[in-house]
């Protein structure tokens, strides 16, 4: 009865969902805001993405804000599943319930890893010349480094996981702090926080559009690095404890 | 035939395609967390419901025959070119990074919650969890708490000694 | 006043850094977040002070000038909210915390926190609609880690934060939904250049709907009254302190968030009554299961949802008259709450083992005793006169009167089950007279005393203070 009564609600929800959908200007936005970004962005940032432009400029304390929630989520995973590495004294559980990976599944992994590392280094350094970005870049150097840990399970030892930990921390701490002294280092030479400096360059060169690169690289760092500090916190479950 | 197929062109163009997919997307989510039980099928339907609210929020910047706004050295003239809102495209982008940061988390709860309950179905662990909350104002308040946890578990316990006898 | 700014990035950088200085020193990474805190609290509160009555001003961000870019709008009421944020949050800092281990994770709580603080800032400050909800967001996350982690009750806790992040994270995703309708209507975020457009463009069933879909999606965190289920679970398992500052300060936040949206772009007749019938369903159902609880943390969770109720039976007074007595109501809520949940962590939870808690220390019963009479609103405390404006400008408005009859009957209930609750502390009976009365942390017990005496000062300055709150809420647009 109840799943009736659910169904009843859900069609007359979609009903009303797409009652106000025939409302919209469909195709033909308003385009109060960006209209005018699409004009001046390129002479204001110097990119020719003009996304990129709306994500570190225009809107860039958004993206501090999103990279900050990135930061509690994974500060969040660690905090909750930090009590399995306190009580972890017997090493030996690690060995017993990982198989190893063969042989085509190794060498495929060295063939991919630094191809990822290659192709996300490359999507974040031209976030702000053709599509991607920081965020989308981070997450192919995650993946790059997830796919080490699905590919070679048993040679994470605990001290290897605990030193990648560390060096993570740090990665994600550093380049979340570079992001805000970059714009810092705007607002107290008496601009606003976040403002752009340094000169536009030639339009379309890699080195164009001022401060937006380093901004864009210090994002792709800190969301590779939380993102693959996240993975990892999970993949650390002992599979044990989670069966009876 | 070709008549069925012009009616089609004219009608069923992308953007209806598309907002009919957000729509889709944000039903299956509601239905899902409105009546699935289990409670990681729960967080799945969470997943789909935002989903669809960005795809929603990505399409409030489509225009008729808009291009994605990126400049290319192909293009001549400036000014002639309709290019889609690119703030709803920086939008979402946040809105998607913020949707995979509450996932981990939520991935973590569960995990949590299944060592402590041994359960992923949510009417049970709802009915546990009252009984949990019930136990804790009976002893003492939280901040000054010494005693070990099993302590509140009376409950299962006493249940499990019966289970024995 | 650009330097106002660093509310939100200074919290930002310390929460970024302080796990990768704990690795090098723990007790150097335990004082940036206090030390944060003071430093801001010497920014603000000179501000605060410097800002003219009626005067305003914006902080751009990136440079650009709203609509175009990120604007945090500064007038008096959000400084002072800034202000009180800071405060709250050094009552609330885990100063007790002592212990870590050796791999510095929970030195993360910290950085918890102080996200925490970032994101209410933001809300307060940030007059961008996309904004606010990337502050929302960030302040529910961070909310989800402390919710969880409470020592010895892991389990439980998660449970009761997932349900918390179940309802909280649909409800963010029906306030970005309600962002995208109103973008996709009218092509901006700036909740000022809103109001400009909203005549012509919001005035529809759409635009409606968009503020429909952002009440129920801030609702959860304002524990209004279809989607606060979370409130007794949460309050239920979380220490003390931090129940202070969720009751206090956080749904306040929420608030204050809807009343920027209602009160800049929504000033509809529709949308006023419906406010309304939501406020009071909050009170009278607050109300009602506060009088069946039994015990201390789900009364005082129940009594916070009804005077959550309250507030937003007052900001359905139309202008500014309504805005002037919410803001009062939630001035008075949150001393008068955080103060309750800070001396609650004295008493035994359970109302039957409360018996005989006055022979055991009559101190603390007064005190009780007085903030709930404040609570209540009996002349001659600060509440009284709260209700009375409340009462006295309902009655201008439609359905005013079913509101008035509403809020007094729910009174009556309330006054019922606190009395019922005082009559048993004062009664003499020995058997319980080892467990009433808890030593809990002193700092709590200190934090409920000084708030018990701004409450006292305030009773005696209600004339100037009111007339300030009304000039404040006068002056914000």
């Amino acid at each position: 009865m109840s799943k009736f009564s659910t169904l009843i609600f859900i069609s007359g929800l979609s009903f009303l969902l797409i009652v106000i959908t025939a409302q919209l200007p469909i195709a033909h936005p308003p385009m109060l805001i960006g209209q005018y970004i699409i004009d001046h962005a390129v002479q204001d940032t110097g990119v020719t993405n003009i996304v990129t432009s709306v994500v570190l400029a225009y809107r860039g304390l958004d993206t501090l804000g999103e990279l900050a929630i990135l930061f509690t989520a994974a500060s969040g995973v660690g905090l909750l599943l930090s009590n399995k590495l306190n009580t972890k004294l017997q090493p030996s559980t690690k060995t017993v319930r990982l198989s190893n990976s063969n042989f085509i599944i190794e060498h495929a992994l060295n063939l991919l890893f630094p191809l990822l590392l290659v192709v996300g280094f490359y999507v974040i350094f031209h976030g702000h010349l053709t599509p991607g970005g920081g965020f989308q870049g981070g997450v192919i150097i995650a993946s790059a480094f997830f796919l080490n840990i699905l590919a070679k399970p048993y040679k994470s030892s605990d001290s290897e996981i605990e030193s990648t930990h560390n060096n993570l921390t740090i990665i994600e701490s550093l380049s979340g702090v570079t992001f805000i002294a970059i714009g810092l280092y705007a607002l107290i030479s008496g601009h606003d926080f976040l403002e752009p400096f340094l000169s536009h360059g030639q339009l379309g060169s890699l080195w164009s559009a001022g401060t937006l690169p380093f901004l864009y690289i210090a994002v792709g760092l800190k969301v590779g690095a939380e993102l693959s500090s996240l993975l990892i916190t999970l993949y650390d479950i002992d599979s044990e404890e989670l069966t009876d | 035939m070709t008549h069925f197929a012009n009616y089609l062109t004219t009608y069923l163009t992308t953007e209806i395609i598309l907002y009919t997919g957000a729509i889709g997307l944000l039903v299956i989510g509601l239905l899902g967390l409105l009546v699935l039980k289990n409670i990681f099928r729960l967080l799945l339907s969470l997943v789909i419901f935002e989903s669809g609210a960005n795809l929603f929020l990505v399409l409030s910047g489509f225009r008729a025959n808009g291009i994605a706004p990126i400049l290319t050295s192909t293009q001549e003239n400036m000014s002639q070119l309709v290019m889609n809102d690119p703030v709803p495209q920086a939008l979402v982008l946040t809105a998607i990074v913020i949707g995979v940061g509450i996932q981990a988390l939520a991935l973590s709860l569960i995990i949590k919650i299944y060592q402590r309950y041994r359960t992923l179905d949510m009417n049970e662990i709802h009915r546990k969890l009252e009984q949990d909350i019930a136990g804790i104002s009976q002893s003492t308040p939280l901040a000054s708490q010494e005693q070990p946890l099993y302590l509140y578990q009376k409950n299962s316990l006493v249940q499990n000694n019966e289970g024995e006898k | 006043m650009k330097m106002l700014s660093l509310l939100v990035v200074l919290p930002l950088i310390g929460a970024f850094l302080i796990p990768a200085i704990a690795r090098i020193s723990v007790s150097i990474a335990k004082f940036i977040g206090p030390l944060i805190l003071l430093y801001l609290l010497s920014i603000t509160m000179p501000a605060f002070m410097e800002l003219q009555s009626g005067q305003s001003s914006a902080i751009h961000f990136a440079g650009f000038l709203p609509p175009y870019g990120i604007a945090f709008y500064i007038d008096e009421l959000s400084l002072l909210f800034a202000n009180i944020i800071l405060i709250a949050f050094l009552m609330v800092w885990p100063w007790n915390k002592n212990n870590f281990s050796d791999n510095h994770s929970e030195i993360r709580e910290y950085s918890l926190y102080l996200l925490l603080l970032a994101a209410s800032s933001g809300l307060v400050l940030s007059s961008d609609l996309f904004n606010l909800y990337v502050f929302y967001e960030l302040l529910a996350v961070a909310s989800y880690g402390l919710i969880a982690k409470q020592p010895k009750i892991e389990g439980i806790a998660s449970a009761a934060s997932f349900r918390y992040l179940l309802l909280s994270a649909s409800g963010s995703v029906l306030l970005l939904l309600g962002i995208a309708l109103i973008y996709s209507l009218t092509g901006t975020l700036n909740i000022a250049h809103l109001s400009s457009v909203a005549n012509e463009s919001l005035n529809t069933f759409a635009g409606v709907a968009a503020f429909l879909l952002i009440l129920i999606g801030i609702g959860v965190k304002a524990e209004m009254f279809p989607v606060n289920s979370w409130v007794p679970e949460v309050y239920g398992v979380i220490s003390r302190p931090l129940s202070a500052l969720f009751a206090g300060l956080i749904s306040k936040i929420a608030v204050l968030f809807i009343a920027k949206v209602l009160l800049m772009v929504y000033q509809q007749d529709s949308i006023l009554t419906m406010i309304l019938f939501i406020g009071v369903l909050g009170v009278l159902t607050g109300e009602l299961i506060a009088y069946r609880a039994r015990d201390m943390v789900r009364m005082l969770s129940f009594s916070s949802i009804a005077q959550l109720g309250l507030v937003f039976t007052a900001l359905a007074i139309p202008g500014k008259t309504g805005l002037y007595i919410a803001v009062a109501f939630m001035l008075h809520h949150l001393v008068v709450k955080s103060a309750l949940f800070f001396l609650s962590e004295k008493m035994h939870s359970n109302h039957e083992h409360l018996k005989g808690l006055y022979h055991q220390s009559p101190f603390i019963v007064i005190l009780f005793i007085f903030l709930i009479l404040s609570l209540l609103g009996i002349p001659p405390f600060p509440g009284f006169w709260i209700k009375l404006n409340l009462v006295l400008n309902l009655s201008t408005i439609t359905y005013g009167n079913v509101a008035i009859a509403i809020v007094l009957l729910a009174t009556v209930i309330e006054a019922a089950y606190l009395f019922t609750l005082v009559k048993k502390m004062l009664a003499n009976d020995e058997s319980n007279k080892q467990i009433a009365y808890q030593t809990g942390y002193q700092s709590s017990y200190l934090f409920a005393v000084l708030l018990a005496i701004i409450l006292l000062v305030s009773t005696f300055n209600i004339s100037s203070l009111s007339k300030s709150i009304e000039n404040m809420a006068n002056n914000t647009n």
